[in-house]
């Protein structure tokens, strides 16, 4: 019986449903992180009749053909870039991007990968470094002596040095930007990789052609509306229950014919 | 009397697809912009029924047939998602999309960019626009979709608004005919070529939820398991009468 087998497949697809919006409920308080949604399409159709098949020779058809489904599919968890509160921390080295761009992060492999998060710190040679140590790029080092570091919207790093009034330019932060942003591998640490669906990425300078502006001292929150999830959730566990049922309906109407035979 | 119980086989099989159908709904009552099947039966009067030849009282039976599926497209209810690259459309149009398949026809709005800049479906198949599929540049920022389709951009740090083309709404003069192609695609009849939308507007940030009815489904599936089992019964105390009169008839005194 198809509807068994039709069911299981509205099943499953609620079973990742249920993942996608429990991670992002899960992420609600991670700096910089972007929703996913789960995207659904219907499977295959089975035509039983083609509509438009002729009925007879003088050029009768039929209006609408038998076209049995075979379910659901899931086709993607794309993430939504959209822009994230921010809040302000008050901290020197928590950058916030407002509007285009990621930062870019030299991994320990050589390769790089790409973030929303800004809330970074110095490492034991006064370099600029994720939370997790990883150097962001172009690589910055802030002065042992500085006594105070400002970063200005267009990513100018510039510190106070003793006994001087004025301030030094020590770097310039550079954010890199995608075509297709939703296109970028995850690979957790709120950091993503180039992939070849998300096409190369394209350097710049922050509040310069198209790319977003630095703010210091603020972190960008996840874009994870706690209210949408919630009712994301909901509909999702209803029609979990619903395509069970299905499978117990179709169970029974199995279980009718067997009982014919005695 | 064998005929009672080709009825009820038909209508148990005519049953069984519409269990099939409900099923197909149900595991799609969460997906983008879902459109609904609805099955058709027919009473189907047997040649062997119509059969001059027959006992009048056999004359008189009908099977059951299915003799369609039917498309409810009819809107689905409007969410909003606040992503600027879903669009939901209202009223009766279709968005053009490129596949290999030929062009084919959609209302899930929910869109994407491909590596080359391109509007996309989930799929990856190309939206078309008025002039072929609409292309972004790596530096253009608040894509803006308006109510008539017209995709607009801002180029850089520029304030103007700059123009990337315009979404192809389409319309069927007979969307019965459409074919569903999976993938929330319709496919239409050979020979059919669909008309500029007329009435249909485009709401950006918004999604076009599936237009199952959970309340209609599950009654109907209801209704479905009882009649199938009914018709098990009815078919269980057909065989009994004719073991019955096979051991009475068959009892011939010694």
């Amino acid at each position: 019986m198809r509807a068994l087998n039709t069911a299981a497949t509205g099943m499953m697809a609620q079973e990742l449903n249920v993942q996608v919006i429990s991670n992002n409920i899960a992420n609600m308080r991670t700096t910089g992180y972007k929703r996913q949604r789960a995207e659904f399409q219907d499977l295959l159709y089975d035509h039983v009749t083609r509509v438009g098949t002729q009925t007879s020779s003088q050029g009768n058809m039929l209006p609408a053909g038998i076209e049995l489904g075979s379910g659901v599919k899931p086709v993607g968890t794309p993430r939504l870039m959209t822009q994230g509160d921010l809040t302000q921390t008050g901290k020197d080295y928590d950058l916030a991007i407002r509007g285009d761009g990621f930062f870019k992060i030299l991994l320990p492999d050589g390769t790089f990968a790409y973030t929303r998060d800004g809330s970074f710190q110095l490492d034991s040679q006064g370099r600029l470094v994720t939370a997790q140590g990883n150097l962001v790029q172009p690589a910055i080092t802030i002065p042992q002596t500085a006594t105070s570091v400002s970063i200005n919207s267009q990513g100018q790093v510039s510190v106070t040095l003793p006994g001087s009034t004025t301030q030094n330019q020590v770097g310039q932060l550079q954010l890199s930007s995608f075509i297709n942003k939703a296109g970028l591998e995850s690979v957790g640490d709120n950091l993503y990789v180039e992939t070849p669906a998300s096409g190369p990425p394209r350097d710049g300078t922050p509040s310069l052609d198209g790319f977003g502006n630095l703010q210091q001292g603020y972190l960008e929150q996840a874009n994870v509306e706690a209210v949408s999830e919630i009712s994301a959730l909901i509909a999702a566990q209803r029609a979990y229950e619903m395509n069970a049922k299905v499978i117990t309906a179709a169970d029974q109407m199995l279980s009718a014919t067997s009982n014919l035979m005695r | 009397m064998q005929n009672s119980l080709l009825i009820g086989l038909s209508r148990q099989v005519a049953l069984e697809r519409e269990m099939d159908v409900i099923a197909n709904n149900i595991a799609n009552i969460n997906t983008t912009a879902f459109k609904a099947d609805g099955t058709l039966f027919e009473e189907y009067v047997g040649p062997t029924a119509r059969d001059g030849d027959l006992p009048p009282t056999d004359r008189r039976v009908s099977f059951v047939r299915d003799r369609a599926t039917w498309i409810d497209l009819s809107q689905g209810a409007v969410e909003r998602t606040g992503n600027p690259l879903d669009v939901a459309i209202n009223g009766k149009g279709f968005l053009a999309v490129q596949t290999p398949n030929g062009e084919r026809y959609t209302r899930n709005g929910a869109l994407q960019i491909n590596d080359k800049g391109e509007l996309v479906t989930t799929e990856g198949y190309q939206v078309l626009g008025d002039g072929g599929p609409i292309t972004f540049q790596p530096t253009d920022r608040d894509i803006m979709i308006s109510a008539d389709g017209t995709v607009s951009v801002r180029e850089g740090n520029a304030r103007a608004e700059s123009l990337r083309g315009k979404l192809r709404l389409v319309n069927f003069t007979n969307p019965g005919q459409l074919q569903k192609d999976g993938s929330s695609l319709f496919a239409p009849p050979a020979g059919v070529t669909p008309d500029p939308a007329s009435n249909t507007s485009l709401a950006q940030g918004a999604i076009e939820k599936s237009n199952v009815s959970a309340v209609l489904q599950v009654t109907r599936m209801i209704e479905v398991t009882r009649s199938y089992a009914n018709v098990a019964a009815m078919l269980a105390q057909q065989s009994d009468m004719q073991s019955n009169a096979i051991n009475k008839l068959a009892d011939v005194p010694a």
